[in-house]
């Protein structure tokens, strides 16, 4: 039940085995959206629900540095949403979309599609959240592109939080023009299983990329984080910092590839991922891969696995701090170097929530090592 | 107050002290002293409850009661403090928050109220100013990053914030340069009291300049083998820890 397909032919067999969900109305409410809003009252909001998008429960802008346009795609039945906004605009205010999923149907799919289109030199934070209110058994497939024009600058924070019966296949496509800069973070608290994966290409020299993520996996959870940084053009750089906690029998896979291709001299391209195993029965398969064709580049990656560091515990236990709680501290603190790169203090405050609860939970925290 | 008697351990199956005998009364200060080796971090660490470092043989006794029964953090709320000789980094820890935690857990266990951030925040600060250290220290986090001369001062600033009845110093003055060293001793004379005791274990005679200790002892090989006055540091100062071991030698 919880072994993540791989394959294209799996991926294609379990998307054919959920049923669409028609668009109910009135099932949620705008209590509900100010119960899960992650940004100001008054801040822009897009809202889907089960993959559509509710016009009545969002708040769009009325100034016209942003515009927001449905569907796509008019081939595909897919409905999504398209955000743009004005060259040269610097948005003071967060962006938010909200994805929810919540029906009394079972087994059912939401396939929520979004494009944000930053245009030259324009500036913003994108908020954006995948949430559940009803405990039902669904897939969430998830396509996010993002366009950055050039010396666009997005701040992209991410939380995924889903019910633990929830399927979550999500891509993010990141592509910059010249002199951009995107900085995201995605907080994974997962559902049953979880795959994300990001893309990033460019088309001008002079971008940066910022890409971190954290992941937190525990008992009968999968997590699957997969990586593509492509650098074919001089002059950009990349950075990929990844971090996850495991616990009881937790799982995931960390798959990273750079490709640095000939012609993308001067590069920089750094990837990390650094996990910590809470149990004996957690797995992590990491897999950093730096593929470089160019010669004057700098790149370097590195991974590791450990468990806590009794020392730290030590020291902390030593200033009268209880065990339980000296192993929160020290599991917040591995996980914040990764939540406080997100720029959005409801978000932050809301991924910490999560974190300590979930902690919290597991069963005889003390001596987890044990286990 | 604390009372070791006859204390062996074994640290990964090699025998580190070997009958070691210490009494220290409220009030007073004791200077421990000894070669590199000797096991001056082992006994520090002993006290303070690190489960790596096994006791076969002995006792240690604190305001009555049997100190190795205790888990770590009881017996910082109970009054301990070690100033670790190489203290611990602990990325993503933001070194007010883990201050505050500390401060609570020790103040909760006396009985006493918890302090909230602004209350809390105005105390640190205080002590800050007494040690001259820079604010900037309490931003960053948990010794990360810090040089060595930032992490001794991080650990005096714990001490003076948790206001321990026993405090274990473990060359807490080693690379220090002189301007460091006297706030280190500023921080341990605020805190010298009727009611408290410390232990300095140091390499040099330059720090009990500062700190005037009751007692002197040497630790070599495990025990330890020489105990005076202060004068003692003076001439293992100047004779070396050899002329302890030659007349350990002649002795036996
Ligand atoms: N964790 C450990 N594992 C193995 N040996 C240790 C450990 N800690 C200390 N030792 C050994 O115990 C002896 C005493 O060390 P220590 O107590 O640190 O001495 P000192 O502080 O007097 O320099 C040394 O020989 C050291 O190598
Ligand atoms: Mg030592």
């Amino acid at each position: 039940m919880n072994t993540l397909p791989t394959s294209p032919e799996a991926i294609a067999t379990l998307l054919g085995s959920f049923q669409p969900v028609a668009l109910e109305d009135d099932l949620l409410t705008p209590d509900d959206v100010e119960q899960l809003r992650l940004t100001p009252v008054e801040s822009l909001r897009v809202v889907m629900l089960n993959g559509f998008f509710m016009p009545e429960l969002s708040t769009l802008p009325q100034d016209g540095s942003v515009t927001v346009a449905t569907t796509l795609n008019t081939d595909s039945p897919d409905e999504g949403v398209s955000i743009r906004i004005k060259a040269g605009s610097v948005l003071a205010q967060a962006l938010e979309v909200l994805h929810v999923s919540f029906s009394f149907e079972s087994e059912f799919i939401a396939q929520p599609r979004l494009r944000v289109v930053l245009e030259a030199g324009a500036h913003a934070t994108l908020v954006e959240q995948y949430t559940h209110l009803s405990d039902t058994l669904c897939l969430n497939n998830a396509v996010v592109e993002v366009f950055l024009e050039a010396g666009a600058r997005l701040s992209h924070p991410r939380l995924q939080q889903e019910s633990l019966r929830t399927r979550h296949l999500s891509s993010l496509h990141v592509n910059q023009a010249a002199g951009s800069h995107y900085h995201g973070t995605t907080l994974a608290f997962g559902g049953a299983w979880s795959r994300t994966e990001f893309h990033v290409a460019f088309s001008g020299t002079g971008a940066h990329c910022d890409l971190n993520g954290f992941y937190l996996v525990g008992d009968q959870q999968t997590h699957d984080m997969h990586l593509d940084v492509i650098h074919n053009l001089p002059g950009c750089s990349s950075n990929a910092r990844f971090k996850g906690i495991l616990y009881g029998n937790g799982k995931a896979v960390f798959n990273g590839n750079i490709v640095v291709k000939p012609d993308a001299q001067k590069t920089d391209a750094r990837l990390s991922n650094d996990n910590l195993l809470l149990s004996r029965a957690a797995e992590i398969d990491t897999r950093p891969r730096l593929e470089i064709y160019a010669d004057d580049v700098q790149c370097s990656h590195g991974t590791t696995v450990g468990q806590l560091d009794p020392e730290m515990l030590f020291y902390l236990r030593a200033r009268g701090i209880p065990q339980t709680q000296a192993t929160l501290m020290v599991c917040d603190g591995f996980a914040s170097e990764i939540i406080d790169t997100c720029n959005a203090a409801a978000l932050q405050q809301q991924a910490q929530t999560l974190l300590a609860k979930r902690l919290a939970s597991v069963t005889a925290l003390a001596g987890v090592n044990d286990a | 107050m604390l009372s070791v008697k006859d204390l062996h351990v074994v640290v990964n199956g090699k025998e580190i002290l070997t009958g070691l005998n210490l009494e220290i009364k409220p009030g007073e200060i004791h200077a421990l002293m000894g070669p590199n080796g000797s096991g001056k971090s082992t006994l520090s660490k002993v006290l303070a409850g690190r489960e790596e470092y096994v006791v076969t043989e002995g006792s240690v006794t604190y305001k009555g009661q049997d100190l190795l029964a205790l888990a770590p953090e009881v017996r910082a709320q109970q009054g301990i403090f070690m100033a670790f000789q190489y203290p611990v980094e602990i990325p993503g820890v933001n070194n007010t928050y883990f201050l505050q935690m500390a401060l609570n857990a020790i103040r909760k266990a006396r009985g006493e109220a918890e302090l909230n951030s602004l209350a809390f925040m105005r105390l640190v600060r205080d002590k800050l100013k007494a040690l001259e250290m820079d604010e900037s220290l309490l931003k960053r986090y948990v010794n990360a990053g810090f040089s060595g001369g930032e992490m001794k001062r991080n650990e005096i600033l714990q001490m003076t914030l948790l206001e321990p009845s026993l405090a274990i110093l473990d060359e807490t003055d080693s690379g220090l340069d002189i301007d460091a060293l006297k706030i280190v001793a500023r921080g341990v004379n605020t805190l010298r009291s009727p009611e408290r005791a410390m232990l300095v274990i140091t390499h040099y005679q330059r720090l009990l300049d500062y700190i005037e200790p009751d007692v002197v002892h040497v630790l070599s090989g495990g025990k330890i083998v020489m105990s005076g006055d202060k004068s003692l540091a003076l001439e293992l100062e100047a004779k070396g820890y050899g002329w302890v071991q030659d007349g350990l030698e002649q002795a036996a």
